[in-house]
């Protein structure tokens, strides 16, 4: 009769269960408990037979005598843990009430429960129901995370290959737009200009989109390396404070670099380092109020160097934290100046500063804005 | 420095020949060779002894290290400076070590590529006011 009384509960019928036993009685009496679950039952006399009979039968379950002639049922597990290893079907143990000892070195060779003799009916068919459901369970676990490994995977190839294949024509649009705005090839009307510099600009937007979404698809996929040299980061942050003064001028926003302390060089790749602190300029000017300040320092502490980014827009709203460093985890705050965001440049920046061996954080400061931070170690 | 020697531009991607004649444009008065694939090159590199050969890495059929090595054969003087779009570390070593000149980014704003286009032809050909290949 089928059950339905128990809806949550897996479907056990037709799970195999392997009964190894010298003693035909507790065969004889463990198959009467089981009769009316609906498993499928083999038994075998000895532990070399078990051996020989699992590999064709697979059961889902072993009940193991052991105490029997020729090999014990504890070498038995340890010998099918050996051959198996966590594929192995969980072992319960039939133990004599005086063998209660022996339940730890059961457990600890590979076993994951015991049935003391003499049965108990309702406590058998509890504890085998508890250990088949468990194994069902954490199968149908790993079947899914291997399904989601694989459709990630397959997603990160479409994404890395879509990304590839729009970037050199939006590389040639944007080149191509800015040759139409070069006097060597004759001059446009005001009008014509802007509508060119529009189209130079929605283009310029969608490459820096596009390799975002490209060096998620690379970091995800495992294949993002990083090559350190000996790096200069107050270089570094200079070249990106002066390049990015421009972006941020035409917000009237200010950046203010101060006077950094003498750093040693750290390993860094100096490309990645640079795409890190150009994405936390870019966002602190996007996020921030036009006709603003932004302050970017450099501080040394306890073996690392820290580069901060702190500005004067909204900060983090509450509860939107978590989602700051993960794939596009755009939070509620808007860019105030219109500008486009995928979402994915701080997941980036976590994965360039985790593999430089640092941090980043971000913190909401008391006066208002926010704070990155980047945390680098020095390494001798 | 003007330089008004003949350039091969090889890549398969018509708006990138596009642009980067374009660029190669702003140099001086260069003569445009263009080619849609690296066999193509191969055969018009030997026809028209180009100065200057500037060639696509990711290309079907015969793709740019590819191309290179076979053209290092033809002429093992032959000035090469390969297109990436990508910077592919690896690549560009490979490329480098089979003796490619230099190698521009495509996907970097026009003024970026001219720069880096004409430093590379300054330090090979000299910067004379025109850039022929010495005899």
């Amino acid at each position: 009769m089928p059950s339905t009384d128990n809806s949550s509960a897996p479907d056990l019928r037709g799970r195999k269960i392997l009964i190894v036993d010298d003693d035909r009685l507790n065969i004889r009496i463990l198959s009467g408990i089981l009769h009316g679950e609906g498993y499928v039952l083999a038994d075998v006399d000895s532990g070399e037979r078990a051996l020989e009979v699992y590999p064709q039968f697979q059961p889902d379950l072993v009940l193991m005598d052991v105490m029997m002639s020729g090999i014990n049922g504890f070498d038995t597990s340890r010998q099918l843990k050996a051959i198996y290893g966590d594929d192995a079907a969980p072992i319960i143990f039939i133990t004599a009430k005086t063998e209660a000892d022996n339940v730890v070195e059961g457990l600890r060779v590979g076993g994951v429960d015991y049935l003391p003799k003499p049965f108990r009916a309702n406590e058998a068919v509890a504890r085998i129901r508890t250990h088949l459901a468990n194994r069902l369970l954490s199968a149908q676990q790993k079947s899914l995370v291997e399904q989601l490994s694989r459709a990630n995977a397959a997603k990160n190839r479409f994404l890395g290959m879509a990304a590839h294949d729009l970037r050199n024509p939006l590389a040639s649009i944007r080149g191509l737009a800015e040759f139409l705005q070069d006097p060597m090839l004759g001059t446009l009307n005001a009008e014509q200009l802007d509508l060119v510099k529009t189209i130079q600009t929605t283009s310029h937007q969608m490459l820096d989109m596009v390799n975002e979404l490209l060096d998620v698809a690379t970091i995800e996929s495992g294949e993002m390396k990083i090559h350190t040299e000996p790096t200069s980061l107050a270089e570094l942050v200079a070249k990106s404070v002066h390049l990015m003064g421009m972006e941020a001028s035409k917000k009237k926003t200010q950046l203010t670099l101060l006077p950094p302390p003498s750093l040693p060089p750290l390993a860094l790749d100096p490309a990645k380092m640079r795409q890190v602190i150009d994405n936390l300029l870019s966002n602190a000017i996007k996020y921030s109020p036009p006709v603003s300040n932004i302050t970017i320092s450099l501080s040394i502490a306890d073996n690392h160097v820290r580069f901060s980014v702190r500005d004067q827009g909204p900060g983090i709203p509450e509860g939107e934290r978590d989602k700051l460093f993960k794939d596009f985890g755009r939070l509620s705050v808007k860019p105030t100046g219109g500008e486009k965001s995928t979402g994915l440049g701080l997941a980036i920046c976590r994965n360039i500063v985790e593999a430089h061996n640092g941090t980043v954080t971000a913190e909401n400061m008391p006066g208002g804005g926010c704070e990155f931070r980047v945390n680098l170690p020095i390494t001798a | 420095m003007t330089f008004d020697g003949k350039i091969l531009l090889v890549d398969d991607e018509a708006h990138v020949r596009k642009f980067v004649g374009l660029i190669a444009r702003t140099l001086g008065n260069p003569t445009l060779i263009e080619a849609g694939n690296g066999a193509d090159a191969l055969d018009i590199y030997q026809r028209e002894k180009p100065d200057v050969v500037l060639l696509d890495v990711n290309m079907p059929i015969l793709d740019g290290i590819g191309t290179l090595r076979e053209l290092k054969k033809i002429d093992p003087e032959a000035v090469v400076i390969m297109l990436t779009s990508l910077a592919n570390r690896q690549t560009v070593e490979e490329s480098l070590e089979l003796g490619a000149s230099n190698y521009l980014r495509k996907d970097t704003p026009k003024d970026e590529i001219a720069k880096r286009l004409r430093e590379t032809l300054e330090a090979i050909f000299g910067s004379e006011e025109n850039a022929d290949r010495p005899a």
